[in-house]
């Protein structure tokens, strides 16, 4: 039996989601058995060269993680899209952006002029910058583009299923693998996590009082908080109602709140918008200074509501308008 | 006619990287760099966040080494607070850090080193790789590797959450604390790790002292870069991958410098050149040198062996006893024999193992006083911390409400990046003679590169197989003429 | 688009319950464009007032009903909080505060709708069009040439 080809690559990554994978231990040497790994940069011999004389459709599956904001990011994504059947949008960056999408909030002249201008330690008398093309002693060397904008994978190909964390957890990724192998796909478009918010199964929630009322927002490292309590209950920022399940809690259970690696819940296209009802509901506030003064310690809106996920927030700028 | 030579690991990202090399009309390499594609700008994006975030963030720096980045974040708002972390806290964040530096070292080594060393640089390029290493050293060998790596990896899990992205770490503290229940495997995690590393050790030491063709790769000239050395000690400058003082020492080996890391900006310059992203760091008071070693450089090294140069000794006993071996071996402190790197890294392995069987036994392990509450906001906090590739900054400024307003990284591949350059430089010089280039050069210009495991490196390397190589061969005016390409 | 042409855009929602009830709809939808009457500002969301914005509105204006006397209990409450996070949050990726702005009173002929629009209007013209999306506009200097950029 010809064992399907699949393919796990990178692009704009951390290397989180490829260690991700080989987090599944002895599960991956079984699962090497069962397909045939063509393309994995991070632990196996690959060429593009071999990928680029393939025919399309020839990839049962692509695993794709990272976000893209240069040309050579894109060309991969395009690439593997053509010569894929299945497209797997792997990890937060691959599913909303991921953190590095906040320097959306921003401008690469920003960012130049801090790296190789303005930071303590730099010694440039004369006011190099990294070019595309420059020449040292008559050699001439180049440097890729990079785009203004990080974007989503969705952004740039057309994704068949999607699998958020950051990164997705070992059984999250065993759970996706035996779906493809077993031909037990959801519906197109889907993601590989349970469509309720992480509300429903955090252990906290027993102890949630049926209408929470704070009339202060608290800061994480400002308070011993309580292990056992609801985050929101005690007046600490906890993105829960908003996320969607399927971390296991790996947050909350080292008593640290939520800040929505998974995404939004099911049918919701911006998980920040979401919250903000959410979170007005709890607030105990009547006057419009009592309002003010608890609103203003909320001290990063952007922050911590679209921390993964600004590139396919609300505010996003589309390929088209750029 | 001269020639370029590129070598393109193929947008290995992460990170990604090439080396470009130029040959001269002799077909001698005339120049070489390696070059680093990337910048993401999380000094930018930081900004207006809260402080409190920002060691949740940070690891997405590098899914490779983000206990690292977590760390030292941890560490900058210990300052930026003014507050020391409980005798408690401190050890459960010590017992992570040395649970990550085993993990990483040895995976580093098996999947990264082993293949040279254990099969020899001039073994078949097929079977040189972690395959070929289980195939002569045995299968379970594979198998303690996972379960090493497996088993530290519970321990960063339980303390600071996923380990790929770890988000615990607070001011004064750590969020969670451990009972005795965890210490029972706790323990047992450690005892392995001593076991495993010490096995690791014996294991490479066979093979390079029993091969003496190796043994002279390892102190051939080719691979060998004088330069300055730097490393945290602690008050008896010994090694330490937590906390210290800054110690830099001369490729004599005298030391150059000591001190507080809250005065890197006085001794550590980044350089910009217009063909790489990455900043080259140099030694500022001496200046800007170029890309040059010996008696005029002001470039340094970081990483294993550049630490146990700086250092007088290790922390602890079985690792210090290595040590003594190695430098016996290599011919003296300091070494500049870059392939030792990998020795170094083992050895470090040791410490950090036998540190968590020390962290393991401590009765203050388990208690609950995990966090000191006492915090002062200040303008500026620094932490450093040695990662596993080298000294690594984190310097924040806030404002009154712990926003961040300025952030400044240096990370540890950059103080390496300019050595990277000269020991690819040096190896490319010392295997190509004359216009053939063979398909073995590339190996012998591959391992200087990889010593310094920088995170590209880590993704470069094969199972099975090799870092896939495209050579492209072209003349003066730019035109192809022939391509190596591995395998 | 210079900042004479400008024509701020203002959405209007407001309840039924309190504002305009005693008039015909029609009439009043003739006299402003953008005017979304509705049953009780509780169901406002926040994706309604960030999609407005995406649409190209300039401004949004609430007008709820006087405190104590939503139908629904506390929905103009719930409303206006909502409001003051919204702005936070519009501040924080370069909206100013002064694009969204919530009334909580009575006009049952609601003659004063109209006037309300045009006096947000009129402060949204000295701040020019709402910019969404976070990226600032781009200045040209040599980093962003080295880099390939325009």
């Amino acid at each position: 039996m010809v064992k399907p080809k699949v393919a796990i690559c990178w692009l704009g990554s951390c290397g989180g989601c490829d260690e991700a994978v080989v987090d599944i231990n002895e599960v991956l040497l079984r699962l090497a058995d069962a397909v045939d790994i063509i393309l994995w940069p991070v632990a196996m011999d690959f060429k593009y060269d071999s990928v680029r004389r393939m025919k399309n459709g020839e990839i049962a599956l692509s695993v794709v993680n990272g976000h893209v904001r240069n040309s050579e990011q894109e060309e991969i994504a395009k690439l593997l899209r053509e010569k894929s059947q299945l497209i797997l949008a792997f990890g937060a960056c691959a599913c909303l952006g991921g953190t590095p999408g906040l320097a959306n909030l921003s401008t690469k002249e920003n960012i130049f002029n801090w790296v190789y201008r303005d930071a303590p330690t730099v010694v440039n008398p004369n006011g190099n910058y990294p070019q595309t093309t420059s020449r040292v002693n008559g050699k001439e060397l180049t440097l890729p583009e990079f785009y203004d904008h990080v974007h989503a994978l969705n952004d740039i190909i057309d994704v068949d299923y999607y699998l958020p964390g950051c990164p997705p957890p070992p059984y999250s990724v065993m759970y996706a693998a035996s779906a493809v192998l077993e031909n037990k796909l959801p519906p197109k478009g889907s993601t590989l996590a349970p469509n309720r918010a992480l509300c429903d199964s955090c252990k906290r929630n027993k102890s949630k009082p049926d209408r929470i009322s704070i009339k202060e927002i608290k800061r994480i490292h400002e308070v011993e908080a309580d292990p056992d309590v609801c985050f929101l209950a005690q007046g600490i920022i906890c993105l829960g109602p908003a996320t969607r399940d399927g971390c296991g809690e790996a947050c909350m259970n080292i008593n640290i709140p939520c800040r929505a690696c998974f995404g939004p819940v099911e049918g919701v296209e911006d998980s920040g918008a979401k919250f903000i009802p959410a979170m007005a509901s709890i607030l105990d506030a009547e006057s419009d200074e009592d309002i003010t003064r608890i609103v203003n310690q909320f001290v990063d809106p952007v922050g911590y509501l679209y921390r993964f996920s600004l590139p396919v927030s609300i505010f996003r700028k589309k390929r088209a308008e750029e | 006619m001269s020639e370029r030579i590129t070598i393109n690991p193929i947008t290995r990202l992460e990170g990604h990287g090439k080396i470009e090399i130029f040959l001269d009309d002799k077909g001698n390499v005339e120049d070489a760099y390696w070059q680093v594609v990337e910048l993401r700008g999380f000094e930018i994006f930081c900004l207006g966040r809260p402080v409190e975030e920002l060691p949740r963030i940070m690891p997405n720096i590098c899914g490779v080494c983000p206990t690292p980045h977590n760390m030292a974040s941890v560490k900058a708002l210990d300052d930026l607070y003014g507050v020391e972390p409980t005798p408690t806290a401190k050890l459960i964040r010590q017992l992570h850090y040395n649970a990550f530096i085993v993990e990483d070292h040895l995976l580093h080594f098996y999947i990264l080193s082993a293949a040279d060393f254990v099969l020899g640089p001039s073994a078949d390029p097929a079977e040189r790789n972690i395959l070929g290493v289980v195939r002569k050293v045995g299968l379970e060998i594979g198998g303690k590797v996972i379960e090493a790596r497996k088993r530290c990896r519970e321990i960063i899990r339980h303390i600071a959450s996923k380990p790929p992205h770890p988000e615990g770490g607070l001011p004064g503290g750590v969020s969670r604390g451990i009972t005795e229940e965890d210490r029972k495997w706790i323990r047992e995690t450690a005892d392995f790790c001593v076991e495993f590393c010490q096995f690791s050790l014996e294991l490479f030491k066979q093979v390079v002292l029993d091969n003496k063709e190796y043994l002279n790769v390892v102190l051939n000239d080719a691979y060998k870069l004088n330069t300055y050395y730097m490393g945290l000690v602690d008050d008896n400058k010994r090694l330490n991958f937590y906390e210290g003082k800054c110690r830099i020492v001369s490729p004599k080996g005298e030391e150059y410098a000591l001190f507080d890391y809250h005065d890197y900006v006085d001794y550590i310059g980044e350089w910009v050149e217009p063909w790489t992203y990455i900043k080259l760091t140099h030694l500022r008071k001496i200046g800007w040198r170029g890309l040059n070693e010996g008696e005029s450089t002001s470039l340094y090294r970081v990483g294993p062996l550049a630490r146990l140069n700086a250092a007088d000794s290790m922390l602890t006993p079985l690792a210090q006893r290595e040590y003594e071996t190695m430098f016996d071996v290599l011919g003296g402190k300091p070494s500049h024999h870059t392939l030792a790197y990998h020795w170094a890294r083992l050895i470090e392995a040791f410490q950090a193992a036998e540190h968590m069987q020390r962290i393991a036994n401590d009765p203050l392990l388990t208690s609950k006083d995990i966090r000191n509450m006492e915090l002062r906001l200040e303008k500026v906090g620094i932490g450093c911390v040695e990662a596993a590739r080298g000294t690594l900054i984190h310097h924040y400024e806030a404002d009154a409400d712990g926003k961040a307003t300025k952030v400044n990284l240096i990370v540890a591949t950059q103080h390496n990046a300019a050595p990277i350059c000269l020991s690819v430089k040096k190896a490319a010089v010392g295997f190509v003679k004359g216009p053939d280039v063979k398909e073995g050069f590339l190996n012998m210009v591959e391992m200087a590169f990889r010593a310094y495991d920088p995170c590209l490196a880590c993704a470069t390397h094969a199972l099975p197989g090799q870092m896939p190589l495209v050579v492209n061969i072209r003349d003066r005016s730019g035109d192809l003429i022939r391509t190596i390409q591995r395998p | 688009m210079t900042l004479s042409n400008y024509e701020p855009k203002v959405v209007c929602f407001s309840c039924k319950f309190s504002w305009g009830y005693l008039t015909d709809e029609d009439t009043l939808s003739s006299k402003m464009d953008n005017w979304v009457p509705l049953i009780c500002t509780g169901k406002i969301d926040a994706t309604h007032v960030l999609d407005a914005f995406r649409a190209g509105a300039d401004g949004i204006l609430i007008l709820g009903c006087p405190e104590g006397d939503c139908h629904y209990q506390d929905g103009n409450y719930e409303a206006k909080k909502r409001v003051y996070l919204i702005r936070r949050l519009l501040e924080s990726v370069g909206i100013e505060k002064e694009r969204i702005r919530i009334a909580l009173s009575t006009d049952p002929e609601g003659e004063s709708i109209t006037k309300l629009v045009a006096e947000m209007r009129r402060e949204l013209a000295k701040l020019g069009p709402a910019k969404m999306g976070p990226v600032k506009e781009r200045k040209s200097n040599e980093a962003i040439r080295a880099i390939g950029g325009k």
